[in-house]
């Protein structure tokens, strides 16, 4: 299964991979609802980097109370059996899922195709 | 029109009051955003003579269309207001991601009218406008004060501050963001000072919309693979504009000691091998993708850069042969909240003026710890920082030393020496703020490109119309100088693909052109001319001695006809006055 992952040495913090994520996913250039957070900052005198992507766990599925997530090559959330109940959000290791709308969003890598890989400038995000 | 918010913030801090209007669609058809879109809205909105530093002039931070999508290297923001420094209209440039947080937020633009009657800072959190006390950090650096601030209201917002520069209404202080950011020039510092407003903090958690999302994406991906990620500009990934220093130095227009001459051999030691031995990190702006930032670590010296400017004046220009030097005098200068480009010119003109026994300043060539020591100075406003403070301009009419005083309109020569590149001088002269080298970058064709005879007036007017017009409508788009293939097609393709509004090639010019006309009629309208655009005499009286341009001087009669050939092309009369007619088109 291939997954995303991602090297700080080499990220920039443009965030162009948040941008083009919600682009797909929620049809506007809002990186507040992205379904990943990859940002670099300065911090007294320190460059700094925060991370969450989908690593493809597992986590959410095994805890989804109803069975709306599961797991192929890449994940599917069930919209129609999603009871929005926020398990998932609260067990994922890389706190990146959002309750919205009444269901889970979660990374999909764009059904095996990531968007965020193909915008990534500097090769930092990859899906091997 | 998509890509725009249509919403303009205006923000009265003399009653701590906040409305919001709709942006003049009517000024972004004319001159889509950024630069364009703020000298537009200044020239309608300030009242002509007023003092910079007073409550009547506005801050004016200006987005445009493309700000918050992928499209590459859009991250810029417009800072913009009448300079204190010079009189003129003032717009900076500043990266980091201020620009991304004003959009996503919900803002074309935010207007800073009025006064703080105390010091504080200003925190917009999308619809949500705060007024807060700044006893807290209020004469404490800029670095120091972004700390604080983020430490204090979280680190989603971002932070624009002033350093004790602004504070203390000095005309060389700069805006900082992401700390290492600068809206350097002119003084725009000074006038977020003189509002009292310390910082302004910002977090947008809102979005742009656009046409078609998909193919839109898709397309602007493309352009960024096929044209942004080429080596012609991903050479700053690797260097930053360290790598000028060396294209600087064999073109003979890297300067020394205050532009008494060029070329440096001992270059060697601070260029951008030596220094990125020292990198901690790599950092771009919002929707980069070239990533120019070069974080440094020399002992307990940081700044991300050094850019080219920097080095050029804390190094040779001053005498100085020192990375870590270089290092310290940009995060001093940072800190404190001055422009490195117009601290530094100053301070090194005070070395020459020691130097030849003019007036004793107590400052010579080679002097890397007095320096820095008189950046605070200046900054804090104590001992000799007070005189050294007013810039070149005033304290040659005072002191004397005007012949080698590198400024005009009271804005300092960036780093480029016009003896080895004649268009620069033009470049300089014409340019709206004063000396900038972001408004028609002559050594590109004259001096690496190679594509002209740097040491003649012949086509010159043409060439920095041409160049001028570019980054007019270039900045008006809010794209980084850094990517510097872009043509008119590509700025009209994304330009369309976002608004949804069909934009020509063709018409990309006529906007800079456009752009140029608003700036020079706002600069007219507060009594500029001719006799304002200028060079300094030591260009026409000294030959260069040393480097590829030795010999060089540029003769006042081939200035005056560069000028009158700018002119012409520009449709303006002798004395370099638009006439009423074209004004009546802006």
């Amino acid at each position: 299964m291939k997954r995303l992952k991602w090297g700080k040495e080499k990220c920039i913090g443009c965030q162009l991979c948040a941008q083009v994520c919600s682009a797909m996913k929620e049809g506007e250039y809002i990186p507040s609802r992205a379904r990943l957070d990859i940002e670099s900052y300065y911090d007294r005198g320190a460059l700094k980097y925060e991370a969450s992507y989908c690593i493809l766990c597992g986590i959410c599925a095994k805890n989804c109370p109803v069975e709306a997530i599961t797991i192929d090559e890449y994940i599917t959330v069930d919209d129609d059996k999603c009871i929005a109940c926020g398990i998932c959000a609260e067990k994922c290791p890389k706190h990146i899922i959002k309750i919205r709308d009444e269901a889970a969003k979660i990374c999909d890598t764009c059904k095996g195709d990531p968007t965020c890989v193909k915008a990534c400038p500097q090769n930092a995000l990859t899906f091997a | 029109m998509y890509g725009y918010q249509n919403k303009v913030l205006r923000i009265n801090l003399t009653d701590e009051s906040a409305t919001v209007e709709p942006l003049r669609m009517d000024f972004a058809e004319k001159y889509v955003g950024s630069k364009g879109l703020a000298i537009r809205y200044l020239y309608e909105e300030l009242v002509p003579g007023i003092d910079p530093l007073s409550a009547d002039n506005k801050l004016l931070f200006t987005t445009g269309p493309l700000t918050g999508t992928p499209v590459p290297c859009s991250g810029k923001l417009s800072i913009a207001a009448k300079s204190p420094a010079t009189g003129t209209i003032n717009d900076c440039s500043i990266g980091g991601h201020a620009a991304l947080k004003i959009k996503y937020a919900g803002y074309d633009m935010i207007i800073f009218e009025g006064k703080l009657q105390k010091p504080g800072y200003v925190v917009i959190t999308d619809e949500q406008v705060e007024f807060i006390d700044g006893a807290e950090v209020w004469g404490i650096g800029s670095h120091d004060a972004e700390t604080f601030l983020s430490d204090k209201h979280g680190r989603e917002y971002v932070v624009l501050s002033i350093g004790p520069a602004g504070e203390n209404l000095v005309p060389l202080s700069c805006i900082n963001s992401d700390y290492y950011r600068q809206a350097g020039r002119g003084g725009i510092g000074a006038v977020m000072g003189s509002k009292n407003m310390k910082a302004v903090l910002i977090k947008g958690t809102g979005g742009v919309k656009v046409p078609d999302i998909v193919n839109t994406t898709n397309r602007i991906l493309d352009i960024l693979h096929e044209d942004t990620l080429q080596e012609d500009n991903t050479f700053v990934f690797d260097l930053g504009t360290t790598a000028f220093l060396e294209a600087c130095n064999d073109g003979g227009i890297l300067p020394v000691n205050n532009f008494s001459d060029t070329t440096d051999e001992e270059w060697t030691q601070y260029n951008g091998d030596v220094l990125m031995e020292y990198r901690d990190g790599k950092r771009g702006c919002g929707s980069c993708g070239l990533g120019c930032g070069n974080f440094l670590k020399i002992n307990d010296a940081v700044c991300e850069g050094p850019e080219y400017e920097s080095i050029s004046v804390a190094g040779p220009n001053a005498g100085i042969r020192d990375p870590y030097h270089i290092v310290k005098f940009n995060e001093v200068c940072d800190n404190m909240g001055v422009d490195t480009i117009s601290t530094g010119d100053t301070i090194i003109w005070a070395m020459e003026m020691t130097e030849k026994g003019i007036y004793d300043f107590g400052i010579r060539f080679g002097d890397a710890e007095k320096m820095l020591e008189y950046v605070e100075l200046i900054a804090r406003q104590e001992g000799i920082g007070i005189e050294l403070s007013k810039g070149t301009k005033r304290l040659s009419e005072k002191y004397g030393g005007t012949d080698f005083a590198m400024q005009v309109k009271g804005l300092e020569y960036p780093q480029y020496e016009p003896r080895g590149s004649w268009g620069m001088s033009l470049a300089y002269a014409v340019s709206d703020r004063g000396a900038c080298h972001m408004r028609a970058y002559a050594p590109n064709e004259e001096v690496f490109a190679a594509s002209i005879d740097p040491y003649t007036a012949a086509g010159k007017g043409q060439m920095v119309y041409d160049l001028g017009v570019f980054n007019a409508i270039k900045f008006s788009l809010c794209i980084c100088d850094f990517w510097g293939t872009i043509s008119y097609e590509i700025m009209a393709e994304v330009l369309t693909l976002v608004t949804g509004r069909t934009w020509t090639e063709d018409e990309m010019p006529v906007i800079g052109e456009r752009v140029l006309n608003i700036a020079r009629a706002f600069n007219q309208r507060e009594g500029f001319n001719r006799k304002d655009d200028t060079m300094p005499k030591r260009l026409a009286k000294d030959a260069l001695k040393n480097g590829p341009a030795a010999g060089q001087k540029i003769p006042e009669e081939a200035f005056e006809d560069m000028l009158n050939q700018y002119y012409e092309v520009m449709g303006w009369d002798k004395n370099g006055m638009m006439p009423e007619s074209l004004i009546a088109t802006l």
